[in-house]
């Protein structure tokens, strides 16, 4: 089945191109001009992925990513014409998965989000238990589910799945090239602030005091990993 | 620092003290030697009238003995008598009248009148006073030793000489602490100006008073019209590089449309195809320098510090092709190569000396990661021509390409080698070109070892 795709861009020509492109890369692909669109296309019309462009007119990027995450576990990658801590950081804040910048090669991201969706359907298949338990955490992985404390929590699929592989092996200390490469499918240049990002986010659903973590620890200099029940 | 400027008005002050000094002191020695010299001798004419009218009064008492007379004269220990009575002479002491008393004074007491002068003798200063004694047909003489006095003087002028020279000193000392204190300002507007060529763009003067709060409020109108201007200068470029990103991405994708359908196309058009694509990904690098080269000049810290082994980053950033290809030279694998540092800058440095050594050396031939005490050395190493001594610095500058023998023109934008200067500034390392044995040239990158 064709993973389906919406493009978010007010750039008219860069939306035709994107369109083509992903087209081609047997994507079943949609547009919009802007985030009111956008988010009414989505709510008529279910995405595997989206790529919302950072600069839109009315409500922007950051917005559209939000109300789309409120929505939906979708596969967010926010597209930005600039590198700058403060937008890249905010849009994941904001909810997105990854980001690219422009310009960016089609094929790299259409490859990269097609082997994502499909790892992301198999996590805790033959390779992982059932259940694992860290502190007041149960990572159900074969159903796709958390709960803490026995509460289930909503978890985006990039959430889930990172901490799913730190949970599968609890003291082990991950680094952040090595989550980069499992949950994103970055080789050694990925940006470690994805990692950042995401472990904040998830912390704020799963700890009881997101300042002070219990569960899913930082190792200064290393990089993360999930305390041994 | 305006030392010269410090130094003459030190100087000027000194020399000021100087003069004022010498003056004073003249003028207070002959003051002081001209009263005490008149004092002396009034008092020394004075006791050789009195002895001479002792000696008169005695003769005319009709004693012919005239040593037993001297005797009781009363007569100090810094002066001697002298009476002629007759033709004899006598004296207090043996010596002889005529070669002590100076002639010029026994002339004019022959004639009969009294004479004094002062002179100078090789034993010392002498005060002579003659007296004619005309009732009892005899001359009075008495040679007084002016040796106390000249010590007195020679002490005062000592004692003024030293004055001065603590005033001299005093002068410079004040000329100096005054110059200081006049001249920090300046001092301040020079350490200002400095900060501002050394990239502190935000240094201003504190507020002055006079004529230095002028040069001082002026210096900062100046600094803020140049911050200003730089600053757009430095926006400029990063939004004309935002605004070409959005083209840039409907031709790169465009053109990736095309690509896959390469097979479609005649092959004249797939030949305009690949001219299309080599100049849009060049395109795309320069704007990605640009936009690198104008977050240096606007400030932008954005780095993503983290500890990085330069052997693992060097593997990462060289292709499959380049690693076939050339000798990878990592004796000092490990922690022992680890830096703390931006990721991606630093793997731009590699990726553009690499492409520099491409473009202009005919490949990197050797790239390696050596330790060098309390720094890791990253070597990329060619066989080319060599960059010859007197660009060795300028192939650092912006659009610095094509100098000497690095002339072939392959399409780079000469943009390369600066943001690697750039990087490298900021991971506070150093770069630099030198001579590889065996000919070509060696880009040398050297930077801090961090913690591990």
């Amino acid at each position: 089945m064709a993973l389906t795709l919406l493009v978010v861009d007010d750039d008219d020509r860069i939306r035709t191109s994107l369109v083509l492109a992903f087209e081609d890369e047997g994507y079943t692909t949609r547009a919009a001009a802007t985030g009111e669109e956008a988010v009414a296309m989505f709510e008529r019309d279910h995405a595997d992925v989206v790529l919302v462009d950072l600069m839109l007119p009315g409500m922007d990027g950051f917005e559209c990513v939000r109300r789309l995450r409120q929505a939906s576990d979708t596969h967010i990658v926010v597209v930005s014409a600039r590198t700058d801590t403060y937008d890249v950081v905010a849009a994941l804040e904001a909810g997105a998965d990854d980001y690219v910048t422009k310009p960016f090669v089609v094929k790299e991201i259409a490859a990269r989000i097609r082997a994502l969706l499909r790892r992301s359907r198999m996590v805790g298949s033959e390779t992982q238990p059932a259940a694992l338990v860290a502190g007041d955490v149960e990572v159900r992985a074969d159903e796709g589910v958390v709960l803490v404390r026995g509460t289930p929590v909503h978890l985006t699929r990039t959430e889930f799945q990172l901490l799913a592989e730190m949970a599968a092996a609890p003291g082990r200390v991950f680094s952040r090239e090595v989550l980069l490469e499992r949950v994103w499918g970055y080789g050694y240049f990925g940006d470690g602030r994805l990692v950042d990002v995401h472990v904040r986010r998830l912390r704020t659903k799963i700890e009881h005091d997101p300042a002070n973590p219990a569960t899913v620890l930082t190792v200064r200099g290393l990089g993360y990993k999930v305390q041994p029940a | 620092m305006p030392v010269g400027l410090r130094r003459r008005v030190t100087v000027a002050f000194a020399f000021g003290a100087l003069l004022v000094a010498t003056l004073l002191s003249t003028i207070t020695y002959e003051l002081a030697r001209t009263y005490l010299l008149r004092q002396r001798e009034s008092s020394a004419k004075r006791q050789a009238f009195v002895n001479a009218g002792f000696v008169r009064d005695r003769l005319q008492q009709g004693r012919v003995e005239v040593a037993p007379v001297l005797e009781s004269l009363a007569t100090a220990a810094d002066s001697e008598s002298f009476v002629r009575f007759g033709d004899a002479w006598y004296g207090t002491t043996l010596r002889d009248a005529a070669e002590v008393l100076p002639a010029d004074i026994r002339a004019v007491v022959e004639g009969g009148s009294a004479a004094s002068r002062r002179y100078r003798t090789s034993a010392g200063p002498r005060f002579t006073v003659g007296v004619p004694v005309a009732q009892a047909q005899a001359q009075y003489f008495e040679v007084f030793t002016l040796d106390e006095l000249d010590r007195t003087l020679r002490v005062l002028a000592g004692s003024l000489l030293a004055a001065a020279l603590v005033a001299v000193i005093g002068g410079a000392g004040i000329g100096h602490w005054v110059s200081g204190r006049v001249l920090q300002p300046l001092d301040d507007i020079a350490r200002a100006a400095a900060g501002i060529a050394g990239g502190r763009l935000e240094t201003r003067l504190p507020d002055a008073e006079g004529e230095l709060g002028l040069v001082a409020s002026s210096f900062n109108t100046m600094a803020t019209a140049l911050e200003r201007r730089i600053t757009r200068d430095a926006r400029f470029a990063s939004d004309v590089s935002h605004e070409l990103r959005s083209p840039l991405t409907t031709l790169a994708t465009s053109l990736s449309v095309l690509e896959s359908r390469r097979a479609e196309l005649s092959p004249r058009s797939q030949r305009a195809l690949d001219l299309l694509g080599a100049e849009v990904t060049r395109f795309q690098v320069l704007v990605e320098d640009l936009l690198e080269i104008s977050r240096h000049d606007a400030g932008v810290t954005d780095a993503d510090m983290a500890p990085i082994t330069l052997d693992a980053l060097v593997l990462h950033s060289l292709a499959p092709h380049e690693l076939e290809r050339l000798t990878l030279d990592l004796s000092d694998a490990g922690d022992g190569t680890t830096v703390v540092g931006d990721k991606r800058r630093l793997q731009r440095v590699v990726r553009n000396l690499v492409d520099n050594a491409e473009q202009y050396g005919g490949g990197a031939v050797r790239v390696g990661v050596v330790r060098d005490g309390d720094h890791v050395r990253l070597e990329v190493d060619d066989a080319g021509p060599g960059v010859p001594p007197a660009h060795r610095e300028r192939i650092f500058d912006r659009f610095a390409r094509g100098l000497g023998s690095r002339s072939a023109d392959n399409g780079g934008a000469g943009l390369g080698l600066s943001l690697v200067a750039e990087h490298v500034r900021m991971h506070d390392g150093a770069v630099w070109v030198e001579d590889r044995a065996g000919g070509g040239a060696r880009f040398v990158v050297r930077l801090p070892v961090g913690d591990p």
